[in-house]
């Protein structure tokens, strides 16, 4: 069937980004953002927007797919911005108007902070974009399993990520198809006030969860049906593996963070 | 005309790596008093096609006209279009909501703005119509059988008393017997002078009801015309998928290896027919 939602955000591809080890774009990212925060020059920032938007176009995705996952954010970013621009002192004195004070330490630093989390939410999402929420979860669960040792439930979190990320769309197309029954028999969703539209959900809230549960109770079914019993034990069809490229990705993080106390230690800009 | 559809297109998610095309350039019409019967594989678009025919969804190109009046354009009532053109969607029991089933049957009407004594007459005329008892009406409608439910679910469209019903796969999941009274009440429905589309993939449910049929495939019209005209693409229909009649299946057959069997017979009746009429031919010459 055909569907009108996106999973997550993934982008199948081939490049040789998606097929890095999803245990290496985890680690690789978690590197990167703290690279982020290791830079301490807008010359840094400079040299990771670089390599982000290299890799992004190394992968085959629109950069407007990138720029897309900004959006949400935007309000944080832009209060981070003003809240810096407003009440940071220091240095020489640019505008001045009543109270309001815009130093250029300040706008200094409302220029940092803004493109740190710009740079912070492009290198997530490229992990994102790259990779399937099924990998993701494998890649997860594989790097956590070594806190199992302490008792930490690797296998069954990981399961529930995957069963959840499973039935995201499956339930946003019932919603969608309840939604539109419900519309044809006259409901609105769209105006009135809220309480008005807090009323027009229960059409659609009642089924969805009904469905809902019929569905946790037949896969709860199907899964015993087929001897499910926890991680314990329990081999995989794909098994990961580190390859060469992995390698490689970790040579690359390995001289980017070089690059990066480099360019902080010659205090450019 | 009732329902006028003309070059309509529908994309998936354009512009991205999931684009779909589901119709390409489907144009149909509908007449009133028709029952129709809307045919084709699983994806080849029909679901697609009929959220289109009450205004639910909208593409461009294409324009869909009921009664004349243009979906597409901005200022088009689409509550007065949703009451004329009634939808069914394919397991219509999951959409059940209210408390009672009494009350569940009103949510069309009671959004019509109507008052609470037409309510109350729609709601009782309804549940006849889907052959319910009275005594269901205050019951809950999570405690009725499958069939039932669904039954609940026709009669909240046809409380809206449309003067159009549009059923996607109004008998799917039913035993035969289920599957039989579904498909009478439908008929019954039509027979009171709604025009009715009924979208399928079996071939001997739309063969013993419908006027005319559409076949789809792939989102465009494959054949369309009197189910004798559609089932004479046997083969064909069999490649995108679809089948005959058993009985067309058989009366062609008997034709080919000579007997004197019209062209274009589906119907059991008109069938058994014209081989009785075959072997009382044969008992004449051997006499």
């Amino acid at each position: 069937m055909l569907k009108n939602i996106t999973l997550g955000q993934y982008f199948p591809g081939n490049s040789l980004i998606h097929r890095l080890d999803p245990r290496t774009k985890l680690l690789a990212t978690i590197a990167l953002i703290a690279i982020v925060f290791v830079a301490q020059g807008f010359s840094g920032f400079l040299l990771l927007a670089g390599f982000v938007v290299a890799c992004a176009a190394s992968t085959g995705i629109h950069l407007k797919f990138l720029v897309r996952g900004l959006k949400p954010l935007m309000f944080i970013i832009l209060f981070t911005f003003i809240l810096n621009l407003f009440f940071q002192t220091g240095g020489t004195v640019l505008i001045s108007i009543w109270i309001i004070r815009i130093t250029s330490n300040g706008l200094r630093m409302a220029g940092f902070m803004a493109a740190r989390l710009i740079l912070l939410v492009l290198s997530s999402q490229l992990l994102t974009l790259t990779t399937s929420p099924i990998a993701l979860t494998d890649g997860l669960e594989t790097l956590f399993r070594p806190l199992q040792v302490i008792g930490f439930p690797a296998h069954e979190i990981a399961m529930m990520m995957s069963i959840a990320l499973r039935f995201i769309p499956t339930l946003m197309d019932e919603a969608d198809k309840i939604m539109k029954a419900q519309k044809a028999r006259g409901a609105d969703f769209e105006t009135g006030g809220l309480i008005a539209r807090a009323k027009a959900m229960v059409p659609l809230l009642v089924p969805l969860f009904v469905g809902a549960f019929r569905r946790a109770e037949e896969l709860a079914l199907a899964m015993d049906a087929r001897c499910y019993r926890g991680g314990k034990g329990r081999t995989r069809m794909k098994q990961l593996k580190f390859q060469g490229i992995d390698g490689l990705a970790a040579l690359v993080i390995a001289a980017l963070l070089a690059a990066v106390i480099l360019l902080n230690r010659l205090n450019l800009f | 005309m009732p329902i006028e559809v003309k070059g309509l297109t529908h994309v998936y998610m354009p512009g991205t790596p999931f684009e779909a095309r589901a119709l390409n350039d489907v144009s149909l019409s509908i007449r009133d008093g028709e029952f129709i019967g809307i045919i084709g594989h699983t994806g080849s678009g029909k679901s697609t096609l009929i959220v289109h025919l009450n205004g639910l969804e909208s593409s461009s190109p294409g324009v869909v006209f009921v009664n004349g009046v243009d979906l597409g354009l901005k200022e088009t009532d689409l509550i007065a279009i949703r009451r004329t053109v009634g939808l069914v969607f394919q397991y219509p029991e999951y959409q059940l909501f209210e408390e009672t089933v009494e009350k569940d049957v009103a949510f069309g009407p009671r959004n019509l703005g109507l008052s609470e004594d037409e309510i109350k007459a729609r709601v009782a005329d309804a549940l006849r119509m889907v052959g319910l008892p009275q005594d269901v009406a205050g019951k809950s409608p999570f405690e009725l059988s499958g069939g039932q439910k669904r039954r609940v679910a026709i009669a909240g469209v046809l409380a809206m008393q449309p003067s159009m019903l549009i059923l996607d796969e109004p008998a799917a999941g039913l035993d035969p017997a289920g599957r039989r009274e579904m498909l009478e009440l439908i008929k019954g429905v039509h027979d009171t002078g709604v025009t009715v589309v009924m979208v399928s993939h079996s071939m001997d449910d739309v063969g013993r009801y419908c006027d005319r049929l559409y076949v789809l495939n792939r989102g465009e019209i494959a054949w369309y015309g009197t189910p004798a005209e559609v089932f004479i693409h046997e083969e064909q229909l069999h490649e995108i998928g679809l089948d005959v009649p058993e009985c067309a299946k058989l009366a062609r057959r008997l034709r080919k290896s000579g007997f004197d069997i019209p062209e274009g017979l589906y119907r059991t009746d008109d069938v058994c027919e014209a081989i009785l009429r075959n072997l009382r031919k044969g008992s004449d010459a051997t006499c």
